[in-house]
């Protein structure tokens, strides 16, 4: 009969499943880093008021809130992309800037039933061009490929899009919701009997039913849309795409880029391009974005921004399940015991090897302490080294000895 | 190449959807009624059929574990699941109601009891008409809780009425139509968009040739 340990595999498991973490981040980090971004952060608790003010971004009822000592109602940062905004509106700064950041995100109902999610993702504020709409897809895709995802797809829509069709047929707050979700789970099988309902001319009706199908190659989708109902906006809305579309081939990642303009985001403040990517089996968007020009007028101010970010902790499970992540093992370290009446000389070994950057814990001999399979034990015993590495014991006379030993069988 | 996993609901669903499948084209050969076993493969390999049990269908098709699920609008609407739903099989016709006993019905009162098999979908059509209600989750003859006094109304599944009549209980108000669904899974539609869209459009066929000839 097979056997296991609960306990331990506990153990082990916590921590590796914190050092893939680590190590997924910083190579996300490195990544934005590579593409001019720079890291900043932003307050966990912020004003109730700064998200009551903008309509259709959180919902009132999700926001995690807290009280002040002076009776103040404030949020736990519900997202990341509205405090960046007026933190750089508030600067006053000009030119391009490109941030990005790690940060956890709160919500009192989400899909996965937790309610903190880390998000990491960037920022690119103060220009406007169809170049850095696919740089910045690029820069996911990027990542993805990266992390060791091969059969990915990013899907590309537009916030415009829907509105503006949508427009003409003057529905109210409860039938665009119902509307909205019935786009968003592509069931014309309901939607057909649902606009029928409604008085709306047959070629709004058709163009309607046709949003959710919108969906494939992007020269395809393009031939299939309903060219009677176009205005002169919403040309230049799909011309916008089709551009960001032809950088991305030069991108050499046309392959995974799909145009979906049955995509809506309930995020309100998305103006232009939106997009979200996919990877095989996992049902959920790991990541998400979008241009978002018209935040900034809220503040005054004209800013034309993109960005997006990734769910890490879905992220994650995502590498987990596809076994991505295999050569993580936890760091082996160093323990070294030493006799009482040189302690002094071992603290200092102890403290070469440290500055050498080697993970090293410290013992006097009589002490007891649990050694771990992986750990390689050195015992200093009158002035000699013995390191003890599974069964093999070696002796070493000099820290010098040791120090090169070390190095080359520390796998650097 | 171009695996598709297909979770099918054990039951009536299954063996109606089978041979539609098969009218297409689409065969399984080693199924047959008795059978016990969960996993079947296509005659080219290309599509593996699972059974599970009709409330799990949402859940394999939103985890990933299966790209597209065949299951009852009941079950999908409880699940509360984030997937695509892209075609009616017809099968399985029949309507969500709210039932209670026969003009026995006090609206007066503050707020009203409702046991169900389905919480969710129950809690959700009264929010929608801005009515606080308690709701009670039975897992079975819910038709009783109205005649002993453990809730005011039901709601529930109803095909002919019969179970209804039979029990002096009457059908107040439609909820909502229910019928045997497709689903897909999100990611899959993105991933593997031509083999999904490709097993839709027979089944698409197939549903169509069977309309024409029971209206021929």
């Amino acid at each position: 009969m097979p056997s296991y340990q609960i306990g331990s595999a506990k153990k082990e498991s916590s921590e590796i499943a914190f050092n893939r973490r680590e190590s997924l981040i910083t190579q996300l980090k490195t990544r934005f880093s590579t593409y001019g971004y720079k890291q900043i952060r932003t307050s966990t608790f912020e004003s109730y008021d700064l998200y009551t003010n903008l309509s259709g971004t959180v919902n009132k009822d999700d926001m995690v809130k807290v009280i002040d000592s002076s009776g103040k109602v404030l949020v736990m940062r519900p997202d990341v992309t509205i405090p960046i905004t007026r933190m750089v509106v508030e600067s006053e700064m000009l030119e391009e800037l490109r941030y990005f950041y790690i940060q956890d995100v709160f919500h009192n109902t989400s899909s996965n039933g937790s309610t903190e999610r880390t998000q990491a993702g960037i920022e690119c504020l103060g220009s406007n061009r169809p170049e850095i709409d696919a740089e910045v897809i690029m820069l996911a895709i990027h990542n993805l490929k990266e992390l060791g995802f091969a059969n990915f797809k990013i899907e590309i829509g537009h916030a415009g899009f829907f509105k503006s069709i949508i427009e003409p047929a003057g529905l109210s707050d409860s039938e665009m919701e119902q509307l909205q979700s019935l786009i968003q789970s592509k069931n014309i099988v309901e939607m057909v009997p649902f606009l029928k309902e409604l008085t709306l001319s047959e070629d709004l009706r058709d163009a309607i039913q046709a949003i959710p199908m919108l969906y494939g190659s992007p020269r395809e989708v393009m031939q299939q849309i309903p060219t009677s109902l176009l205005n002169e906006n919403m040309r230049k809305n799909l011309n916008n795409l089709t551009s960001i579309v032809e950088i991305l081939e030069d991108y050499e990642v046309g392959e995974h880029i799909v145009l979906n303009l049955g995509l809506i985001n309930n995020m309100n403040y998305y103006s232009d391009v939106i997009f979200q990517g996919f990877v095989e089996q996992v049902g959920h968007p790991l990541l998400m974005g979008g241009r978002y020009n018209q935040l900034g007028d809220h503040y005054g101010v004209d800013l034309p921004a993109i960005g997006f970010a990734f769910e890490v902790d879905l992220l994650q499970q995502a590498i987990q399940q596809k076994g991505l992540l295999n050569g993580v093992s936890p760091m082996s370290q160093l323990v070294i015991t030493y006799e009482k009446n040189k302690q002094k000389e071992a603290f200092q070994i102890a403290k070469l090897l440290r500055e050498e950057t080697f993970p090293v814990r410290i013992y006097p001999e009589s002490m007891e302490f649990s050694i771990n399979p992986t750990d390689t034990k050195i015992t200093f015993t009158n002035g000699v080294f013995n390191i003890t590495t599974g069964e093999d014991t070696q002796t070493f006379h000099s820290y010098q000895a040791l120090l090169n030993f070390l190095k080359q069988n520390g796998g650097e | 190449m171009g695996n598709i996993t297909l979770a099918l609901a054990k039951g009536r669903t299954a063996e109606s959807t089978i041979d539609l499948l098969k009218k297409v084209g689409i065969d399984f050969q080693d199924f047959h009624e008795d059978t016990r076993k969960l996993v079947f493969y296509s005659e080219d390999a290309s599509i593996k059929l699972i059974f599970v049990k009709a409330v799990d269908v949402p859940t394999y098709v939103e985890k990933g574990a299966a790209d597209i699920g065949i299951a009852g609008k009941d079950n999908i609407l409880e699940s509360q699941t984030d997937v695509y739903e892209l075609l009616d099989l017809k099968i399985g016709q029949c309507k969500f109601v709210v039932a209670g006993k026969e003009g026995d019905f006090s609206p007066a009162k503050q707020r009203l009891t409702v046991a169900s098999k389905y919480p969710n979908i129950t809690e959700q059509h009264f929010r929608k008409k801005g009515m606080d209600v308690e709701t009670v989750k039975l897992n079975g003859s819910v038709e009783l809780a109205p005649l002993i006094g453990l809730s005011d109304v039901i709601v529930d599944i109803v095909e002919t009425g019969n179970t209804l009549k039979e029990n002096g209980l009457a059908i107040f108000e439609d909820v909502e139509k229910i019928s045997t669904r497709l689903i897909v899974n999100k990611a899959s539609f993105a991933t593997k968009s031509k083999d999904i869209q490709r097993f839709i459009n027979r089944l698409k066929e197939g549903l169509e040739a069977e309309y024409e000839n029971s209206n021929g």
